[in-house]
């Protein structure tokens, strides 16, 4: 694809500015990993090999318990059949992901079902960051919870994006009447009160709906009142370019406004969306987390930072690592995203001596 | 009379909480209407109306025959050492909508202390001594002098103490009796539940004197006494204007009391707190079985919003004593080596009672796909690990509940035990029912290709980690579990409109003699007539909502039983048909008993006393019969070592004299 020059210059920018972009090349690590999440956090083992025959129990169907040649039917516990074949000693062995937890699987501490500390801090072994309160692995539930989280806000952006910006353009692009009908209707609609709504929507929409379904309803309606603040920008940014000579010397062509509007219009004014990225998937993220904190977001077990966080609350003094672990790990990429979005804003920004104090 | 808590309708809190989340926008002003003065002459009139109901005559009718009881033989309650005085601040987690006992909004938390814990009735039952007699339990002096019970006309006698007051001085008579009808049954008090129940559970009053009535039912049931003497008058001197508009107009008015704390208008400092005052001068404090409860001169209620703030509070010393109801609360938050523990500036209290047990299981709901087939029904109880819950997760501390009717003393079935876990007779189960075979997550699937999948609905967050334990475990037998916790009101309004697969909610009940059957099992709260008048099942049965029928059990014959039940005048009887009851809800299996409590626990500064055997051995809530009290010098030396460092003898007292094996 042949890129327009200023955008490789401002590519090249963006690489020059360390921080933000070691800070993407993180993020876009964190995201690519957690994809395959399942071969790094797992309680099921990547590779058994029993009897001579090997098996791969991270994806597809679960092994049952007969196919190890134990007495039951439901998933095997590879846990403990990993000290069978230790004490067995016949030569059958499995090879187990770097956190061997599932995050809701329950681990007793000490008998019970209470949080342990990190392993570093004397807890049992194998939970770098400890449990929360009936012994799911932290990390596990981070990590998880980090994957659903930003796949969450990538799509909120994406959507947002789409009809803010088409909403915007349209707005700007044709002005008049129409454009003072939609503002109106849009300063109308933004006044809903959106946590309310979500909150009275999330206590009566039936759970018959699986979780991800419910994960999608949860993003529509964040949608549906999200998207108005990104209209006010590119109704503006129309307006400039609309006046701009290109786009009559487009409209004498015989273009239609759709061409026009997408093809003419939109790169030039892309920088403003740009820049905007970054923080509105901090929003994001910081909205589900909240509404999970509030006991509004996702369905339980679903692992997510906002439930870890309201735990953590909870045990402040009897479980501080719940609450650090869940802290440090939202403000680890709240702070990443933003330093992306800083770099992309000043890579983005026409004059290149400007600094931002 | 209102009715005290032996009457709450089951899950009332809930109804309230439902109600609070409805008004909460409500109008503030008071609506000025004519039409609220000459209450008493209305009273009369409805007197004069119903000359069926409302009878007068004179002290030469009572029968001489009667045997008068005046529960005078009972042992005192409390601890003679309690001393009166001090202050006791506690915690409340929403600000009372209202200050009125009855009407919209008036069934919330706040209520017991006003209401249930607070009044004086005309005689109670005694907390200590609950075995039986012929007449039922046994009840010990209130407002009531004396009483007497008339088998054979269904009649019950009462002799009001002529000291006895109300909180503002006026002597308490039987014009308050009458007028209690008039009150609950009027329509001015927007409480239908109140209305149909003083329309139907009485057949009429009669007053000879000033002091003396006669309660006259239409059935003798066993516990008579509860619906008579558990009652109390309404005030006919302070419900003066009554009319529509008493919601607002009575909003926050303290009605004059029979019990020892009152409310005074400088006491309510809206959405921050609300105090109770002792009534010094009460008429009753010299009762035996009164004076030594009751003790602080005030009770200061803090609105505190968050369960984990109001316990920081308490660890600070702002409240004086706080539920430690988890294990987490008793072992983990406040352990016996904390600082204020090991110090002795906080006592660990431990108490087991012997009361009827909420009943915390999952209710099937038998119109839904799925769980209405019985074999599913059994096979989703042998799958649920309520053993590791009780071991794992409450550590040992709670009990397995047997039977929908645990903690009923004799009524309780003796050998019927619940389903335990057991993925073999889990999986047996499933496949009479056609799931034979796992899919690839694990989750049984039958020939048409159908998931074992049920919801599970609750409004219960607290237990939210009980219920993902029991969803880990299931999966073992193959069930999937699809646990929905909703916001309460939204939970309990889902439950209630039947729309649940599985609930798990608990029906609280108070120290009932015996178990109820009907709101939970009779078909009539299941259908709009479930059956034909031969007792085949109506095809064209509907789904009745609002019920606490959450099985949309109907069975004739359990019908036949439960009617026969509520009849019955022989205590012997009834308790077999009771156990024939919880046998046939075994088969039927649609109701999953999951776990008792069996104490309740708290925490408390040193200074708030305790009798030396802890509290009544039906106590459902530490202050319900206010037996502690403040020892203020204690207090001041407890405050002054916390800061020299100073230390006292720790107490962790358990109190298990009432525990059951």
């Amino acid at each position: 694809m042949a890129l327009n020059p200023l955008t490789i210059r401002k590519l090249k920018r963006f690489r020059s500015i360390k921080r933000g972009y070691y800070s993407f090349v993180l993020l876009m690590l964190l995201i690519v990993v957690s994809l395959f999440g399942e071969m790094f956090v797992n309680n099921r083992p990547l590779i058994v090999s029993y009897e001579g025959k090997w098996y791969f129990p991270t994806y597809g169907a679960n092994l049952t318990g007969e196919t190890f040649d134990l007495d039951y039917t439901y998933e095997a516990d590879y846990r403990d059949l990993r000290e069978k074949f230790q004490t067995e000693d016949r030569g059958n062995w499995m090879l187990m992901p770097p956190v061997p937890f599932d995050p809701n699987e329950n681990n007793t501490f000490e008998g019970v079902f209470k949080p342990a500390p990190p392993s570093w801090m004397g807890g049992p072994q194998g939970h770098w960051l400890g449990t929360d309160t009936t012994g799911r692995d932290i990390f596990a539930r981070l990590f998880y919870g980090f994957r659903i989280a930003i796949f969450f806000s990538l799509a909120f952006m994406a959507l947002t994006y789409l009809i803010g910006i088409a909403v915007g353009c349209l707005m700007g692009y044709y002005g008049g009447i129409f454009d003072l009908i939609v503002q109106r209707l849009i300063e109308v609609w933004s006044n809903i009160p959106f946590l309310y709504i979500v909150i009275i929507l999330f206590s009566v929409i039936p759970s018959t709906f699986s979780i991800p379904a419910r994960i999608g309803m949860l993003l529509v309606v964040m949608v549906l009142f999200s998207w108005t603040s990104m209209t006010y920008y590119m109704r503006t940014a129309t307006y400039r370019e609309k006046a701009r000579d290109y786009t009559a010397a487009a409209v004498v062509l015989g273009a239609g406004p759709t061409r026009i509007i997408f093809n003419h219009i939109l790169p030039n004014t892309i920088s403003t969306v740009v820049t905007f990225m970054p923080f509105t998937i901090v929003s994001a993220i910081t909205a589900i987390t909240a509404l999970d904190f509030l006991g509004f977001g996702l369905p339980p077990p679903t692992p997510s930072m906002g439930e870890l966080l309201k735990q953590g609350t909870q045990t402040l003094t009897t479980a501080p690592w719940i609450v650090s672990s869940a802290f440090a790990a939202l403000v680890f990429i709240l702070i990443l995203v933003t330093f992306i979005g800083e770099a992309v804003r000043e890579a983005f920004d026409p004059k290149k001596f400007t600094t931002y104090q | 009379m209102q009715t005290l808590k032996n009457f709450r309708p089951a899950l009332g809190l809930l109804c309230g909480a439902t109600l609070i989340f409805l008004s909460g926008c409500g109008k503030k002003e008071t609506v000025e209407t004519t039409s609220s003065t000459k209450t008493a002459d209305e009273a009369q009139a409805f007197y004069d109306e119903h000359p069926e109901f409302f009878h007068t005559k004179t002290v030469a009718d009572i029968p001489t025959d009667l045997k008068w009881d005046n529960g005078s033989d009972l042992p005192d309650l409390g601890s003679p050492d309690a001393q009166k005085g001090g202050t006791v601040n506690y915690w409340i987690q929403d600000f009372p909508r209202t200050l009125r006992i009855v009407g919209p909004d008036s069934n919330g938390s706040f209520r017991p202390w006003i209401l249930d814990d607070n009044v004086m009735t005309y005689a109670s039952r005694h907390p200590n001594v609950t075995s039986l007699t012929e007449d039922g339990f046994q009840y010990y002096p209130g407002l009531a002098k004396e009483w007497a019970l008339d088998r054979a006309n269904k009649t019950v006698y009462i002799r009001i103490n002529p000291e006895a007051r109300w909180s503002d001085g006026e002597p308490i008579t039987t014009e308050d009796v009458f007028f209690n009808f008039f009150f609950y049954r009027s329509s001015y008090i927007k409480a239908p539940w109140y209305n149909n129940f003083y329309s139907t559970k009485y057949l009429g009053v009669t007053r000879f004197d000033d002091y003396t009535f006669a309660l006259h039912f239409p059935e003798l049931r066993p516990d008579i006494y509860s619906l008579s003497l558990g009652t109390t008058p309404a005030p006919a001197h302070f419900y003066t204007e009554l009319g529509d508009d008493f919601p607002e107009r009575y909003q926050w008015k303290f009605a004059p009391t029979t019990g020892p704390y009152t409310v005074s208008e400088k006491d309510v400092d809206k959405g921050r707190s609300i105090t109770l005052r002792r009534n010094k001068d009460w008429w009753a404090k010299d009762n035996r079985y009164y004076r030594n409860r009751f003790n602080p001169d005030r009770v200061r209620l803090v609105v505190i919003r968050d369960n984990a703030k109001a316990f920081e509070a308490f660890r600070k010393g702002d409240i004086d004593f706080f539920n430690l109801r988890l294990a987490e609360d008793w072992y983990d938050k406040l352990p016996d080596t904390a600082e204020e523990v090991a110090k002795g500036y906080i006592q660990k209290i431990k108490f087991y009672n012997d009361i009827p047990r909420p009943t915390y299981g999952l209710w099937m709901n038998e119109s839904r796909p799925l769980v209405d087939n019985r074999d599913i029904r059994a096979g989703i109880q042998y799958a649920l690990n309520w053993e590791l819950v009780i071991t794992k997760f409450s550590r040992g501390d709670w009990g397995r509940m047997q039977t929908s009717s645990d903690g009923y003393g004799d009524f309780t079935h003796p050998t019927l035990k619940s389903r335990t876990f057991s993925i073999d007779k889990a999986l047996d189960r499933f496949a009479r029912a056609g799931f034979t075979k796992r899919g690839p997550d694990g989750i049984l699937v039958n020939d048409q290709g159908e998931r074992l999948s049920v919801q599970l609905t609750t409004g219960y967050e607290h237990y939210k980690d009980v219920l993902t334990i029991l969803q880990e475990e299931a999966i073992k037998a193959g069930l999937d579990i699809r646990i929905e916790i909703l916001d309460r009101t939204a939970s309990w309004k889902k439950v209630q409109e039947k729309k649940h697969d599985m609930a798990f909610v608990a029906f609280n009940v108070g120290p009932e003699m015996f178990p109820r059957y009907w709101e939970t099992n009779h078909s009539a709260n299941a259908y709009d007539q479930a059956f034909l008048e031969d007792g085949s099942v109506n095809p064209d049965r509907k789904v009745k909502v609002q019920t606490n029928n959450l099985q949309i059990f109907a069975d004739y014959e359990f019908d036949q039983i439960i009617d026969a039940y509520d009849r019955s005048d022989d205590l012997e009887e009834m308790k077999q048909m009771a156990y024939q009851m919880e046998e046939l809800m075994y088969k039927d299996a649609s109701f999953a008993p999951g776990f008792v409590i069996p104490f309740m626990r708290h925490g408390a500064w040193n200074w708030l006393k305790v009798p030396d055997d802890g509290n009544v051995k039906i106590a459902t809530a530490f202050e319900e019969y206010r037996m502690f009290w403040v020892d203020q010098d204690l207090k001041k030396a407890t405050k002054a070592a916390r800061k020299s460092g100073e230390s006292f003898e720790p107490a962790v007292r358990v109190f298990d004299q009432y525990k059951l094996d």
